[in-house]
């Protein structure tokens, strides 16, 4: 086989200009660097790098969005993740940072929104135990001490990295839009396995579902779309779990 | 307007509502008229498995304590009583194959084929959770849910409890559960009620893959059974096994020493609805399990249904059990023994 023709890399050709300019250059920032030293090191505390939006930190929860549904605490790949009994009897996650490895999965998978990222990743403690997290102490951010007057960041120009000093503090929180509510409402997936026993329609606070004996011996079992709120407790409840939440489509 | 998307659920349904012999009654109390205080009811709860409200078992009864107020009057519980409307069963029925096995992993009651079976039927994906009647150190049955062929480390799962086992409530836990089949094994009263569930409600009729039934001549209600052991001298925190061969209980213990009675001294207490069970070797079953008609050591098998068939062949494929041939006369005694209940059965309480 025949060898393809190579190429070859010449080095660049300066004119006596150009090398005037490189070396003015260079002694240009060298009298600058002794006069105001510039350094790539970053002075923490003093001094914090300004973390993306997508950084994963610290995790926030806000118990009024929580739906209980346990998403979190299922896809958690580190089993991080576990669900508490609140004293208002709901089911609330806790975070055991022992065991967490900053996926994020569980803030992607929170169907409430009640899960939120920061940018904190500095949280100290004194021993394992001490790393489970309780819900109580995820709905505020930790105690931080900041003495960081200045944050770092780096930016791409032209190939190279600047580092950029800004003055103040970086803000921590990262602000998500809230998810697009899906409007939901309660179907029967397996009719013929429904026994008829109306727990259903004594749960549903919206009055929503409906159950009437007809002459003939038959049940009519009726969920009402238009009043059901999609709020689930007929299919928690259901005494043959055969009520699903489906998604509403109106016409 | 506004419809649920998908074709995945409905928003109006049926349900057919069962009849009603006493129109102006509940029907928990039409259970209770016709099947429970006629001694019909066999405490294969089939009905507690599906009662939304709250049947239980109080003392050696089947009942619902403040029906009056729990009952939901759906009717399922009549719906899915074996012996609501009695149709009852009883012969060998018809079978693919009639063999002897032992298995070679397991100890068991006989061959522990019942237990090759559901572990293997684990192995082949048919199924993804098989219930087993466990004991406690009492040897009062408690149920268990076998997911994994490891579980079989708790060495009483195996073995036969002269005692019922609410195997059909944990079914119906199971069902929920599922995501390839439930496989269970039971007595045929039992067995008789896992396929009245099969019949009335899909749920059932999709998610239960295997359903082995054993031999039964008669069964006990814990505290009478438990009382007359303790009073022959039995130490539930040594008792290894029980059997009933030729006509004698026998309770092995750890130690090796036996005691054994005939089983006339236990007649009295055998519980009410197996008198009128004719139904010895669960013909309603995929497959059938029991002791007569084999040799010592092995386990009767009677393959009756695809399901059944197909695991034993991974079994025999596998070379997990050994084979041998058993004697379908020698369960003529025992088939017609319980054949001869018929007659126990008062007949306006049954099937009319
Ligand atoms: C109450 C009762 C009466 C029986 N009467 C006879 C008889 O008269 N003649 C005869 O040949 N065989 C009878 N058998 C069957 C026999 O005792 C063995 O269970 C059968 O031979 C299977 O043995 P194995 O070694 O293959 O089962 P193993 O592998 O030991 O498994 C037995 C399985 O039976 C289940 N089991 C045990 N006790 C109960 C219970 N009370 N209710 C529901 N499930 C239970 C357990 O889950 C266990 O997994 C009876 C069984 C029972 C439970
Ligand atoms: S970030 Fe990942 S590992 Fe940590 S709790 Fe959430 S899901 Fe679990
Ligand atoms: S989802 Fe909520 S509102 Fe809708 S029918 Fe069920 S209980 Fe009623
Ligand atoms: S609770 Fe479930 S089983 Fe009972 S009537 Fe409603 S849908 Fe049917
Ligand atoms: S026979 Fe079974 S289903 Fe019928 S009442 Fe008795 S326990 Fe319930
Ligand atoms: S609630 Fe339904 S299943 Fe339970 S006893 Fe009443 S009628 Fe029977
Ligand atoms: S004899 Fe066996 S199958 Fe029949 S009712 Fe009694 S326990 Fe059930």
């Amino acid at each position: 086989m025949k060898m393809k023709s190579m190429k070859k890399v010449v080095g660049p050709e300066y004119n006596l200009g150009d090398k005037i300019k490189t070396n003015v250059y260079a002694v240009g920032v060298a009298m600058q660097e002794s006069v105001y030293p510039h350094t790539a090191t970053v002075f923490y505390p003093r001094e914090r790098k300004k973390m993306p939006d997508n950084f994963r930190g610290f995790i926030l929860f806000d118990p009024d969005k929580c739906i209980s549904c346990f998403n979190c605490s299922f896809v958690c790949p580190a089993n991080a993740i576990r669900m508490k009994e609140a004293p208002n009897k709901r089911y609330y996650p806790t975070v055991d940072y022992g065991r967490c490895i900053f996926c994020h999965f569980c803030i992607d998978s929170c169907s409430g929104g009640a899960l939120k990222a920061t940018k904190i990743h500095d949280v100290a403690y004194k021993d394992m135990d001490a790393m489970f997290t309780p819900t109580e102490e995820m709905i505020e951010l930790p105690e931080i001490i900041r003495e960081d007057k200045k944050y770092v960041e780096y930016e791409i120009k032209e190939d190279d990295l600047h580092l950029k000093r800004t003055k103040g503090e970086d803000y921590l929180f990262v602000e998500v839009p809230p998810p697009k509510e899906i409007p939901m409402v309660s179907t029967c997936i397996d009719p013929g396995s429904c026994i008829g026993c109306r727990v259903c329609a004594d749960v549903c606070e919206h009055g929503a579902i409906s159950a009437s004996v007809e002459d003939g011996g038959t049940l009519r079992m009726k969920i009402d779309t238009d009043e059901c709120t999609g709020c689930g407790l007929c299919v928690k409840e259901c005494s043959m779990q055969i009520l699903m939440l489906n998604k509403l489509e109106r016409e | 307007m506004a419809t649920a998307m998908g074709a995945a659920g409905q928003s109006e349904w049926e349900v057919a509502v069962p009849e009603k012999p006493l129109k102006d009654k509940t029907y928990f109390e039409n259970l209770k008229a016709k099947v429970i205080d006629t001694n019909l009811c066999s405490r294969c709860l089939t009905c507690a498995a599906i009662c939304p409200g709250g049947i239980t078992v109080v003392g050696n009864k089947v009942d619902f304590p403040d029906y009056e107020t729990k009952c939901l009057d759906c009717g399922a519980c009549v719906r899915v009583c074996p012996r609501f409307v009695y149709e009852p069963k009883s012969g060998l029925g018809d079978y693919i194959e009639f063999i002897a096995g032992r298995s070679k992993r397991f100890a068991g009651q006989d061959g522990a084929m019942v237990t090759e079976l559901l572990v293997s039927a684990l192995e082949m994906g048919m199924i993804d959770r098989g219930l087993f009647a466990g004991r406690d150190e009492k040897w009062a049955t408690e149920m268990f849910h076998v997911r994994e062929p490891e579980q079989l480390a708790i060495t009483t799962l195996g073995g036969t409890k002269y005692t019922f086992a609410d195997v059909l409530p944990a079914l119906k836990e199971a069902v929920g559960f599922t995501k390839r089949g439930v496989g269970i094994v039971g007595t045929p009263c039992i067995v008789s009620g896992v396929r009245k569930l099969q019949q009335e409600y899909p749920i059932f009729r999709e998610r239960v893959k295997l359903v082995v039934g054993l031999f039964c001549t008669e069964n006990f209600h814990y505290g009478d059974i438990s009382k007359f052991l303790q009073e022959k001298g039995v130490d539930f925190s040594k008792l290894i096994k029980t059997d009933i061969t030729k006509g004698k209980f026998i309770a092995t213990m750890s130690d090796g020493e036996k005691v054994k009675f005939k089983i006339k001294e236990v007649e009295e207490i055998v519980a009410s609805g197996c008198g009128v069970c004719t139904d010895f070797t669960a013909v309603e079953s995929d497959a059938s399990v029991g002791s007569v008609g084999s040799e010592k050591g092995f386990s009767t098998v009677v393959v009756r249904e695809e399901p059944a068939k197909k695991v034993i062949d991974f079994i025999k494929e596998k070379e997990h059990a050994d084979f041998g041939e058993a004697k379908p006369e020698e369960l003529d005694y025992l088939i017609n023994l319980k054949k001869g209940r018929e007659k126990n059965i008062n007949s306006d309480a049954a099937s009319s």
